[in-house]
């Protein structure tokens, strides 16, 4: 599969280094930030195909990053992933669009997959949105 | 998602023309790829949800332990991926089946109230005075402290001064430091089976509580309850520290031991010592004993009791029973010199009197042991080990009279609380009998006449007799002798437990030992409460055992007999009771148990009946189950339904004499066909091509021999069953359908009576792999059918298949190998459709049934290669941070 960029979201330090390295280590162009606040900065910035996005996080919070993402991107595919497993949250998260919400601890592989797939999610939803863009533009 | 969908409509996207011009091709080809990969996102949630269902069942079992972070995680997880195979089939066939969502979340709110927490109000004060206190404040206090109180008021009683930091102090401290939500991110992460993630994870938690910040109400609170104890017990006092678990009397359970007690706290270090007794709540033995025992992290408050110091000529425990045998009702009190400490702990020797409670009490027994050190107060705070010099060792530290004092109060406590009560106690400088504790006894049944003590009856080799039942019963096991802390990381499961003291601390390793075995330590220790409790035989006292005995060699240890024996010794192992299942009926194992009835219970069985239908759908299982069988159908019907011959049913050219339809559901030929036809050689899908090669490794004799019985019992049954008529009209008619892509395929088969679907996922990621496969119906009577049901599940099953059989119905799964594992039991599928078409027929007598199983079993085992037949396990690599 094509490689493509995602961006990690959580204020643990140390994981976030990690996990940055390990994605990195599988040819994936991965890059963290600790906050809610600095992630809709960095898609500002560069965007991503796939954030991945702590869901307990001082300021801003996933979810309500999430919102953000999603109102702002439509098209980024948001994985959750956390600590507190919380069936409430995680249902909440998937009605705003989450493409999934994983648990920690998580094998990396097992992210990796979806990863993949949330990105083939993106891309069928670029094609088909250039398709609509298309067809617009010959019907006008 | 819908506003595209909606979008996609208007502009004509979804109908389409007989001709299809070059761009629309396209789209549609695009729109198959999406379709396709809503599906294969449905499937892995599906596969995912049935994965989760399993364990929660698993777990259910009773073979693993598991907290409520265990059920909260399973419950998110399984309740997430349902979401997903809805959310995914309604891509799929976008509004069709709308109300799946509303039954889901009928179900997700039922889950969610089992778990929400239920906190009771417990007051509002952080500490409150002894002279306060009995039992109507014990879910303030908690049950230790309360019972105290209640003592010292209602019976009149000797007790210490003193006052409890309630368990509103502890919520306030909690929710300071907002500590209970690291606390579960801490636990979540990490498995309580495993020893060294368990070690970790006990000193975090307990790090975490002990640098948190106590804030200053509380702390305030806490010095202005010492400065009035001052009053009552004298300036300067030094007080002891107790834990008082509130929510340790659920599920029967004693929690002996497993938190901290600090003796001999100067005022300066009040705030401190309460840090780490609270922290002791996280300690390992109370951590695994909490898992074992399924008792709810977050009902557990710790109170802690401060009680002035009693710097004591004597002290110990006294049972007002025998723990050891529910039949013998003597008073047991043991003391030692000094502190009681070492009885508790276990750590040292102590003196033994046994009173008859006929009145007027008597001793009847004594046992003086040679006591080497007591432990004392240090003038400044701590308490510090004096070694016994001269005479004072040998001699008994109570006298006989106080036996009898003891005893009495004994007596009083036991019928207060109306059971036998375990109390620990001290003799003050001035002689007087100050009780530090009481709590219910739990005797072990010596279950009489399953187990007749003989000593020295069993044939073997006796490599030690003696010592002291602290837990009876027998067992074996290779043993491992803990010489130092590090030593118990490497305790291997169902060992015998060799150290030399019966410390507190080894409580952690008992749902993993076979048994115990101590040089020193008395039953009245906690490490002897634990194991009774747990069922695990434990003899202590046994001289010289660290030495006696190596790592790695087997021994049977007879606790109760009071001998160990070299390797197995049958005849007494036959006669030890099973280990009974520590979760069952605990807080922690009710609440999984009422949430799978959630999720797990299928209600929808019959795909073809107008019950299966959203509505009907109770639990997470129906949903998974009904939205499996409708995509499937979606995927299925959408290329008929768009004439676009590149997706439409393709005949296969093959010598098979049977009709094979294909449908290309995205990646699955090598290139794209537009006639009706399609050649092996054209199909790329790993799975189908699996199967295919067990459909036609051996050439079907066709129908076996059916006798006359046999074949009158077709004909009743096709008169009597309408459905069995095969020009009835049937979604697949008399056909066998696949759908492919690359790394994935489904069969729908029908062979004369017999219905089969296989499904199968093989592809780069071991992990989601999976086949399932399900097999119905027959001609012959239902008699026959479920014989042949069973026969087809047995074969299934020796080929690493968990096969289920419900009346002639077969369904069976297998997922997490690899891909060359998976195409192996796929050839296996492949063979068996073929070859147990109207074995039903000859399913007569258990001679023809061994006979076809034979053959089928050669002939599998000579298409498929060796490596197979063996297990390889399913590869997971799971990690506890990814580093």
């Amino acid at each position: 599969m094509d490689t493509f960029s995602v961006l990690l979201v959580d204020d643990e330090v140390e994981f976030l280094e990690t996990l940055v390295k390990r994605l990195r280590k599988r040819k994936l162009d991965a890059r963290g930030v600790t906050s809610g606040e600095e992630a809709i900065q960095a898609l500002k910035e560069t965007p991503a195909d796939v954030v991945v996005l702590d869901v307990k996080m001082p300021g801003m919070g996933g979810l309500q990053t999430l919102r953000e993402i999603k109102k702002m991107y439509p098209l980024v595919e948001v994985i959750m992933l956390t600590g507190h497993a919380s069936m409430e949250v995680a249902i909440q998260g998937m009605e705003m669009g989450a493409f999934d919400y994983l648990m920690k601890p998580m094998d990396i592989d097992e992210l990796v997959y979806k990863l993949q797939d949330a990105f083939k999610r993106k891309q069928l939803q670029e094609q088909k949105t250039d398709q609509v863009v298309e067809k617009l533009s010959k019907l006008n | 998602m819908t506003i595209l969908a909606n979008l996609l409509r208007k502009i004509g996207f979804r109908k389409q023309g007989d001709a299809l011009s070059r761009g629309s091709a396209e789209e549609l080809r695009a729109a198959f790829k999406a379709r396709y990969h809503n599906f294969t996102l449905l499937l892995s949630a599906n596969n995912k949800a049935l994965e989760i269902m399993s364990e929660m069942e698993e777990a259910l079992k009773g073979n693993r332990t598991f907290g409520m972070s265990f059920i909260r995680a399973q419950c998110t997880g399984v309740t997430v991926n349902v979401f997903r195979i809805i959310q995914n089939l309604d891509r799929i066939a976008p509004g069709k089946y709308k109300e799946l969502f509303d039954r889901f979340h009928d179900i997700q709110n039922s889950i969610n109230e089992l778990l929400a927490s239920k906190k009771l109000p417990r007051g509002d004060r952080f500490v409150i005075p002894f002279s306060e206190i009995d039992r109507d404040v014990a879910d303030q206090v908690g049950s230790k402290m309360s019972n105290l109180g209640d003592i010292r008021k209602n019976l009149g009683l000797r007790v210490p001064d003193g006052f409890v930091i309630s368990a509103a102090a502890y919520e306030r401290f909690f929710e300071y430091n907002d500590l209970q939500s690291e606390i579960d991110r801490l636990l979540q992460a990490s498995s309580v089976d495993e020893l060294d993630q368990l070690f970790s994870l006990s000193a975090e938690i307990q790090q975490l509580i002990i640098r948190a910040a106590v804030p200053e109400d509380l702390a305030d609170a806490i010095r202005e309850a010492y400065r009035e104890l001052t009053i009552q017990a004298g300036a300067g006092v030094k007080v002891s520290m107790r834990s008082s678990a509130l929510g340790e009397d659920s599920a029967g359970t004693s929690f002996a031991g497993q938190y901290r007690s600090e003796l001999n706290v100067s005022p300066e270090n009040l705030i401190q010592a309460y840090k780490e007794i609270v922290a002791s709540k996280y300690s390992l033995q109370a951590i695994a004993y909490r898992a074992n025992r399924g008792i709810r992290d977050e009902d557990i408050a710790m109170c802690v009791g401060c009680m002035a110091m009693i710097n004591g000529t004597a002290g110990g425990v006294t049972y007002s029973r025998n723990p050891l045998n529910i039949r013998d009702d003597s008073i047991l009190v043991h003391s030692v010199w000094g502190l009681p400490k070492s009885v508790v702990d276990g750590s040292a020797p102590s003196d033994l009197f046994v009173l008859s409670r006929m009145h007027p009490l008597q001793v009847v027994e004594k046992k003086i042991r040679d006591k080497e050190f007591k432990f004392v107060c240090y003038p400044d705070e701590g308490v510090c080990r004096l070694d016994l010099t001269g005479q004072q060792g040998a001699l008994p530290s109570i006298e006989d009279s106080q036996a009898t004092e003891l005893a009495e109060i004994a007596l009083k406590l036991e019928e207060y609380y109306g059971s036998p009560q375990d109390i620990e106690w001290a003799i003050g400088q001035d002689g007087a009998v100050y009780v530090l504790q009481c709590r219910p006894l739990k005797q072990s049944e010596s279950a009489p006449g399953q187990y007749v003590q003989a000593p020295g009856a069993a044939e073997g080799e006796v490599l030690y007799a003696g010592g002291v039942t602290a837990g009876p019963g027998v067992a074996w096991g290779p043993v491992f002798v803990i010489r130092k802390d590090s030593d118990a990381l490497l305790f291997p499961k169902d060992a015998v437990l060799v150290a030399s003291q019966a410390l507190p601390r080894w409580a952690a390793l008992l749902n993993r030992a076979a048994a115990v075995v101590t040089e020193q330590g008395s039953a009245a220790g906690h490490l002897a409460n634990v194991a009774r409790e747990f069922g695990v035989p434990a003899l202590f006292g046994v001289a010289g055992a660290t030495e006696l005995f190596e790592t790695g060699e087997e021994v049977t240890v007879d606790a109760l007999g009071q001998r160990i024996y070299r390797g197995r010794i049958e005849s007494l192992l036959t006669r030890s009771d099973a280990v009974r299942n520590l979760m069952a009926g605990s807080p922690v194992y009710e609440v999984l148990e009422e949430a799978v009835e959630h999720v797990v219970p299928l209600h929808l069985l019959d795909p073809d009946s107008s019950e299966f239908r959203p509505k009907n759908c109770r639990t997470l299982h129906d949903i998974t189950r009904f939205c499996h069988e409708k995509a499937v159908k979606e995927m299925f019907s959408f290329g008929s339904d768009h004439r676009f011959s590149e997706r439409a049913a393709k005949q296969l050219v093959c010598d098979v004499p049977m009709q094979w339809w294909i449908i290309n559901l995205d990646d699955g030929f090598k290139e794209d066909i537009e006639g009706k036809f399609v050649h092996l050689d054209n199909i790329v899908s790993i799975p189908m091509l699996a199967l295919w090669e067990g459909i036609i490794a051996v050439p079907w004799e066709g129908p076996p021999p059916v006798d006359s019985k046999g074949f009158m019992s077709i004909l009743l049954e096709a008169t009597a069953n309408p459905a069995l008529d095969p020009s009835m009209p049937s979604p697949y008619a008399n056909r066998n359908y696949f759908m492919l892509s690359r790394n994935f395929c489904s069969l729908s088969s029908r062979f004369g009576f017999h219905f089969s679907t296989i499904e199968a996922l093989v592809g780069e990621r071991p992990g989601e792999n999976y086949i399932s496969f399900r097999f119905k119906g027959g001609a012959a009577d239902s008699q026959r059918r479920i014989r042949r049901a069973h026969f087809i599940a047995g074969i299934l099953e020796e080929f690493s298949f968990r096969a289920e059989v419900r009346d002639d119905s077969v369904s069976a799964r297998i997922e997490g190998y690899d891909q060359a594992v998976m195409k192996e039991k796929l050839k296996v599928l492949g063979y068996l459709i073929i070859h147990t078409r109207q074995l039903d027929m000859v399913m007569f007598n258990d001679a023809s049934y061994n006979h076809h199983r034979d053959k089928l079993l050669q002939d599998i085992h000579s298409i498929i290669t060796p490596l197979v037949a063996r297990n390889a396990v399913p590869g997971r690599d799971m990690e506890n941070s990814p580093s």
